[in-house]
């Protein structure tokens, strides 16, 4: 040190204009890089139809899927040659967490897809653009769509997204399981006390120690899509009431059902605690569950697996027998130019021609977002039995419309459940708090 | 180091530096060139530490979603904050991580530097192994413990069973057992940095005043507890301000292993600002957080920067 200290020292007259460059180099630099990151994109708000567009389209479809919608998109950009669409696929989780401070420095995506039940807390934001011109075109064919795909992304009396699909959920049942339990694997449960009485047989803890090595059902308690919540509709309660203005969560209902629930898994096991969507379906992959209720992503997984599954309505409640179904849309922030989203239209309008439907069901499994293509799937059986208007037309969407949705359901819903499940008070006195918390982040 | 060897000393070892044609003062033109050195660093701390830090004290007072314009509210964020209940179970969940790992990792880390001191067979190998969790990526680490505490498949989660510890949802989601894991991991990834930080003091300190407490007939407890303990305060100090402040910012293994839950029960001070930020989209109140943080870690580092202070020892 002191050496080198020494030789600048001596040297100092030639090298110091050197040093003083360098120096003003370094700090001239470090300041550009943290002092242009928001230079505006020119707003360009004529609608061009000429111009060629490319569109980034940011998704999170990273499972056997992804291929599936990769295909629609390779076929839309060989349809014709003036708009590319690049995908840009990501986990969810990701997606989320990105798109707003991509959005923010005016470097995000022209299409972004994500699930309906984000689309309000977004839109509250101001991420994107109202997309009721695209449904009031008759050239984009919009009536054919399912009604519930269609009115999962309004918020607030306007339409921010174009549905991607609509998943319904199914009862999957392990039927090897059930023989082994000396049931009917031809006669799954039909209400909850059937199920009840069948959790004793399912649940089975060889070696006593309190934990079991195989479980009647597996019901995930977070990062999911959720499990618990459409037990609520079927008792006659629920989460939010369909305006959005009311918590129903003490309900008479929904107190009912979740003590219905918690009992069953809290005391006799019939789930484990504390599982998350995808250790749920580890658990009924490798034969460790008897039941789970999820969507029809799952079959490649279930059949690589070689599981002997069957497919049924999840259990009616005691006033109701709704399921879930969960939908993703496409849609478009508001700093997109007319002629971006006059492109990302045509993408929306081939995406759910029939044309694509069929090649979408075909490779994901996902029943189709409009009921005239079901019966041309014939590769794959699956769409037609998730997209059956019988499901269809029995199943909700989870708080649509709600922009405090995701924080009702992650910050106050599964943690209060998780407590309840964990014993650290009974459901009543747990959820009435917690329908407080849900009615103050309503009137917020 | 840089830093003491280029601002003038009070040491008075300085050569005297011969006359030059130009006007400047030795003494003045030395602390310009001190600067000039110095230049490149403080741009950078200016432009990535200090400007953002500014900017965070403004935006704590505003109400900001990253997509609108700022909307000014002066010290509502504040206000709300201390009546916010997820705010004092992350407050305390982060004191109670701090309180319990720090001092095992300076003392696990002194420990282990004093017996990796001597002479043995396979010493290096030790080391090395003790010191790798530190390189590598905290994320990979976090994937790779929530692999060994699976519910399903975790070699941890069947070692426990075969001591009788059962739980029926696995480490990571079981309310007593999820805080103590997130803090195992956290100790034994960063205890290879200060340990090696602890034998670079313990190399320092001259043989010959362990061989004068040797020959004043003092044991090795008295030896370490007299001249080793005493001798090793500079490296105590450092160890524990820098230890107590990556507790305090304890993130990205909670991140990845618990998300914070279950229920909240391991939500740190940092966590909840990313969850308030990034999820909640209220990068306002997010801000507000990490300016009480940032008050806080210079609070706690300024009283045990007195503390050691008047036990600083100098060769």
């Amino acid at each position: 040190m002191r050496k080198h200290h020494g030789s600048a020292r001596t040297g100092s007259s030639r090298r110091r204009p050197s040093l003083i460059a360098a120096a003003v180099v370094a700090t001239a630099a470090t300041l550009a890089v943290s002092g242009c990151a928001g230079q505006g994109a020119q707003q360009n708000t004529e609608n061009d139809p000429n111009a060629k567009v490319t569109l980034s389209f940011w998704n999170g479809f990273t499972g056997p899927d992804g291929p599936a919608l990769q295909q629609v998109v390779d076929d839309f950009n060989a349809s014709q040659d003036r708009i590319t669409v690049e995908t840009n696929i990501m986990p969810w989780d990701t997606l989320y967490s990105k798109v707003l401070t991509a959005a923010a420095g005016n470097d995000g995506p022209d299409i972004v897809a994500m699930s309906a039940g984000r689309i309000p807390q977004y839109a509250d934001e101001g991420l994107f653009q109202p997309l009721d011109d695209y449904y009031e075109n008759a050239d984009f064919d919009s009536d054919a769509l399912a009604q519930a795909a269609v009115d999962a992304s309004v918020f607030d009396g306007q339409n921010y997204g174009v549905p991607v699909n609509i998943a319904t959920m199914l009862m999957y049942y392990n039927k090897d399981l059930f023989t082994k339990a000396g049931l009917d694997p031809e006669k799954p449960p039909t209400t909850w006390d059937e199920f009840a009485a069948m959790v004793p047989k399912l649940t089975v803890d060889d070696n006593g120690d309190g934990k079991p090595e195989q479980y009647a059902i597996a019901l995930a308690d977070h990062e999911t899509v959720p499990m618990f919540q459409p037990f609520l509709w079927n008792a006659g309660g629920g989460l939010v009431s369909e305006d959005g203005t009311t918590s129903e969560l003490a309900s008479d209902g929904s107190l009912e059902a979740l003590n219905f629930w918690v009992d069953l898994v809290k005391d006799q096991k019939a789930s484990p605690i504390g599982l998350a969507g995808a250790d749920a379906d580890k658990l009924f992959t490798t034969g460790k569950a008897a039941i789970e209720i999820v969507g029809p992503w799952m079959t490649t997984g279930f059949e690589d697996a070689g599981l002997d599954f069957g497919l049924a309505p999840a259990f009616a409640g005691p006033s109701d027998d709704v399921s879930l179904a969960d939908v993703v849309s496409m849609s478009v922030p508001a700093s997109a130019d007319e002629t971006t989203k006059q492109a990302a239209y045509e993408f929306f309008a081939y995406w759910n021609s029939e044309e694509g439907q069929k090649t979408w069901a075909e490779g994901s499994g996902f029943p189709p977002t409009r009921s005239d293509v079901s019966s041309q799937v014939t590769s794959n059986p699956y769409p037609a039995i998730f997209g059956d208007p019988s499901v269809i037309d029995n199943s909700r969407t989870l708080m649509p419309g709600i922009a405090a949705g995701t924080t009702i359901n992650d910050t106050i819903f599964y943690p209060t459940l998780q407590k309840a499940l964990n014993g650290e008070g009974t459901v009543d006195e747990l959820f009435t708090a917690a329908s407080e918390q849900v009615q103050a982040e309503l009137d917020k | 180091m840089t830093i003491l060897d280029e601002a003038p000393p009070a040491t008075g070892r300085e050569r005297p530096v011969p006359p030059t044609r130009r006007s400047l003062k030795p003494s003045k033109r030395r602390s310009v060139t001190a600067w000039l050195f110095l230049a490149p660093s403080l741009a950078v701390l200016a432009a990535f530490m200090v400007y953002p830090m500014i900017q965070a004290a403004y935006l704590s007072m505003t109400d900001y979603n990253l997509i609108r314009a700022a909307e000014w509210v002066g010290l509502d964020n504040y206000v709300e904050l201390f009546q916010d209940a997820s705010f004092w179970n992350a407050f305390w969940n982060t004191v109670l991580y701090a309180v319990v790992v720090t001092p095992i990792t300076v003392v696990l880390a002194l420990a282990l530097a004093i017996f990796l001191d001597r002479q043995f067979v396979g010493r290096a190998f030790v080391r090395t192994a003790i010191f790798l969790p530190f390189i590598v990526s905290l994320g990979i680490i976090a994937i790779a413990w929530a692999f060994l505490m699976d519910p399903n498949i975790g070699l941890v989660t069947y070692w426990l069973s075969q001591v009788g510890v059962v739980s029926s949802q696995g480490i990571l989601s079981d309310p007593n057992w999820a805080m103590p894991a997130v803090m195992f991991v956290g100790v034994w990834k960063n205890v290879g940095f200060y340990m090696v930080i602890y034998l670079a003091g313990l190399q320092s300190i001259p043989q010959e005043l362990r061989e004068a407490a040797r020959l004043d007939g003092a044991g090795a407890w008295q030896r370490f507890r007299h001249v080793t303990l005493p001798l090793l305060s500079n490296q105590t100090m450092l160890v524990s301000v820098m230890a107590l402040i990556a507790t305090l910012q304890a993130f990205d293994q909670i991140y990845v292993m618990t998300h914070g839950g279950p229920y909240f029960k391991t939500e740190t001070l940092v966590m909840l600002i990313y969850r308030e930020g990034f999820q909640e989209l209220r990068f306002g109140y997010g801000a507000a957080i990490s300016w009480v943080l940032l008050l806080f870690v210079f609070l706690l580092s300024m009283i045990q920067y007195g503390f050691f202070q008047r036990r600083q020892v100098r060769f």
